[in-house]
């Protein structure tokens, strides 16, 4: 179920007159988090001697961005999604079109990532700690990227991938501030899950600051 | 074929559906069957899996497989819970419905049974070598196959010939001569392909699957050495509907072990025994005076290795196997396989494995030597896609060359769908 909704806000038009590329504009408020946060026991029937036993998502967040006409990025951006305690870290990543993620394993057990995701398919085979050259993968498409473990089948982390720069993720309250902002007309998007992305246009002057509960 | 034809495509359309909406609902599924108690202090987890085997084989079936039709079908139900109490309790257990542990003749009827059941305790201090008790009904700690038998881990259909291979010993009453070892084991007279199919719920293999028996296993992990050591009711080879007894102070149990060495997180090396009965429980008229059916004994000796890198993983595991046969002759065996796997894309992966079994040779009272059994090799070859990270395809050529027999060569060609929640 994807919920969009249109809406226009138009920000005070009796602002400060502002030049083109001017002050920047900020936006920040609240997200309406969704409750969820899951627990799962771990699979290990047939490794008796085996660690880890109930695994939790953390806490949901939200991912709030702008789309836009924003110039490339000058440098082929880099991030990282480490394996550690038989976990991602982070659970959720949010990266530009572009960006480069490596995978390190900070595990003393190979692991072996991959994703069916269409946005990226990909499989890194099995690798050890400290694997060098560090595997790693671009992330040239937006979309949203399930990432999981072959071998252990609990692990399950996200890689949002935006063609915008302009992204902040929330935090566990909800909370978030985009800024630095040139003025403009943008969709302002809210993602919550894979199955669920808020969006609404914004119009921004220069040198101003927005506050917007979403939904 | 109406009911066969539905339930594969029922399957297919909730594995499928509309491809992402399938694969959501599946996930959503898996995530729902996660429970927990209100202080937290026990979670559960359910889970499962839909099987759809098809088989299309030659005369006489090898293995495990029983087929009175040179083509049949084969569906299973799986269904998984894991429980983790507090921080060192662990419960696991499997239930199936299936026409049998193994792939059997569609006229079998369908059964539930609870395949395995155990909880096991982390008796060791953090920080400490690990040490684990377990208890229950479960898979056999010796070797390497039982970590990837299931269906979604098993990059073939059928397990290894170790795993499978029927010898010409029986459970059901101890052999009494050299030339009726050799009958039972189809080398002389050599069987025909009925023969061969009809006495097969009586012979056992080296080990029988995953040896889901009932019984008692200590584990643990010292620095790069890994141990096990498990008292079960009944033996390695002893059959599925056996599994479930129980230990009796007129039995005496099974007694196995591994140790494990891990030079590196690509290398895995193991050294297995095993010793205990093979003879069932009943009465057994036919043991000769003087002998018991504790007499006859089952001794194995294994060795597995494992190796991964990358998108290549590799596994190989020899079985040396005695069955005592006092006053006749002891049963000598050797199998072996080796069994690669390499995944080509994130989705398709292609696995291959050769086994043989050689048996060594008895003497009848005309003072003629024979093998005890078929020598026997099998080439497996089998590709595997996954659709999604739920579901799965895999198709499985085998083709095997007995001697001495009527048939030198048998092949078999199978597909297993398999959908995981």
């Amino acid at each position: 179920m994807k919920i969009t909704g249109h809406h226009t806000l138009l920000l005070a038009a009796g602002l400060l007159a502002a030049t083109a590329g001017g002050w920047a504009a900020t936006i920040e408020g609240r997200v309406k988090l969704p409750k969820r946060e899951t627990t799962t026991v771990v699979n290990k029937r047939y490794e008796i001697v085996s660690r880890g036993g109930v695994v939790s998502t953390n806490p949901p967040v939200a991912v709030v961005y702008l789309e836009g006409d924003f110039p490339p990025a000058k440098a082929e951006p880099m991030a990282r999604v480490e394996q550690k305690d038989l976990m991602f870290v982070p659970q959720l990543l949010v990266v530009q079109t572009g960006t480069k993620v490596e995978f390190p394993n900070l595990d003393d057990t190979f692991h072996n990532i991959f994703s069916y995701s269409p946005a990226k398919r990909f499989d890194l085979g099995r690798y050890r700690t400290n694997e060098k050259p560090v595997p790693a993968v671009m992330f040239d498409t937006p979309g949203v990227v399930v990432l999981r473990c072959e071998i252990h089948e609990h692990m399950r982390g996200v890689i949002l991938v935006l063609a915008t720069p302009r992204f902040t993720v929330t935090d566990t309250e909800g909370r978030y501030r985009l800024e630095g902002l040139p003025a403009g007309t943008y969709r302002l998007k809210t993602w919550l899950d894979s199955q669920t992305t808020l969006e609404r246009t914004v119009q921004l002057a220069a040198d101003t600051s927005l506050r917007l509960d979403l939904p | 074929m109406k009911t066969r034809t539905g339930i594969i495509g029922a399957t297919l359309a909730m594995a499928l559906g509309s491809a992402s909406p399938g694969q959501e609902a599946l996930e959503q599924l898996s995530d729902r069957l996660n429970f927990h108690s209100r202080d937290g202090s026990m979670q559960l987890r359910l889970s499962g899996t839909i099987e759809l085997e098809g088989y299309a084989i030659s005369d006489p079936v090898a293995d495990l497989v029983s087929g009175s039709a040179d083509k049949f079908f084969n569906p299973r139900f799986g269904l998984y819970l894991d429980a983790q109490v507090g921080t060192r309790g662990y419960f696991f257990a499997q239930g199936r419905v299936d026409r049998g542990f193994d792939p059997y003749y569609p006229d079998k009827q369908t059964e539930a049974r609870l395949d395995e059941y155990a909880l096991r305790m982390e008796l060791s201090e953090p920080g400490a070598g690990r040490l684990f008790l377990q208890l229950g009904k479960f898979a056999t700690v010796v070797g390497n196959w039982t970590k990837r038998h299931a269906a979604w881990d098993n990059p073939f259909i059928t397990a290894p010939l170790p795993y499978g291979n029927l010898t010409g010993v029986w459970d059901v009453f101890p052999v009494p001569s050299v030339d009726v070892l050799l009958a039972w084991a189809h080398v002389s007279p050599v069987g025909s392909a009925p023969a061969v199919l009809a006495d097969k719920e009586f012979r056992l293999p080296v080990i029988w699957g995953p040896a889901y028996a009932q019984g008692v296993a200590v584990a643990g992990k010292w620095g790069r050495f890994e141990y096990a050591g498990e008292l079960k009711a009944v033996g390695l080879s002893a059959r599925p509907d056996r599994w479930g007894e129980g230990f009796s102070t007129m039995e005496r149990p099974t007694m196995s072990a591994r140790l494990g060495w891990r030079p590196g997180p690509s290398w895995n090396l193991g050294f297995s025994a095993s010793t205990g009965e093979y003879l069932d429980r009943s009465d057994h008229p036919r043991i000769p005076t003087g002998l018991s059916r504790h007499d006859y004994r089952q001794t194995v000796l294994a060795h597995d290795l494992s190796y991964a890198w990358h998108h290549f993983q590799f596994w190989g595991e020899v079985y040396a196997a005695r069955f005592e046969v006092p006053r006749v002759a002891d049963v000598d065996t050797l199998a072996y396989y080796l069994e690669a796997k390499y995944r080509f894309t994130p989705q398709l992966s292609g696995a291959m494995r050769w086994n043989q079994q050689w048996f060594g040779e008895v003497t009848n009272q005309a003072g003629e030597s024979r093998p005890a059994g078929r020598q026997t090799w099998r080439v497996d070859v089998a590709p595997t896609y996954r659709l999604t990270t739920q579901v799965q395809v895999k198709l499985q050529y085998s083709l095997q060359h007995d001697r001495p027999s009527r048939e030198r060569y048998t092949q078999s060609l199978s597909a297993q769908l398999t959908v995981r929640f």
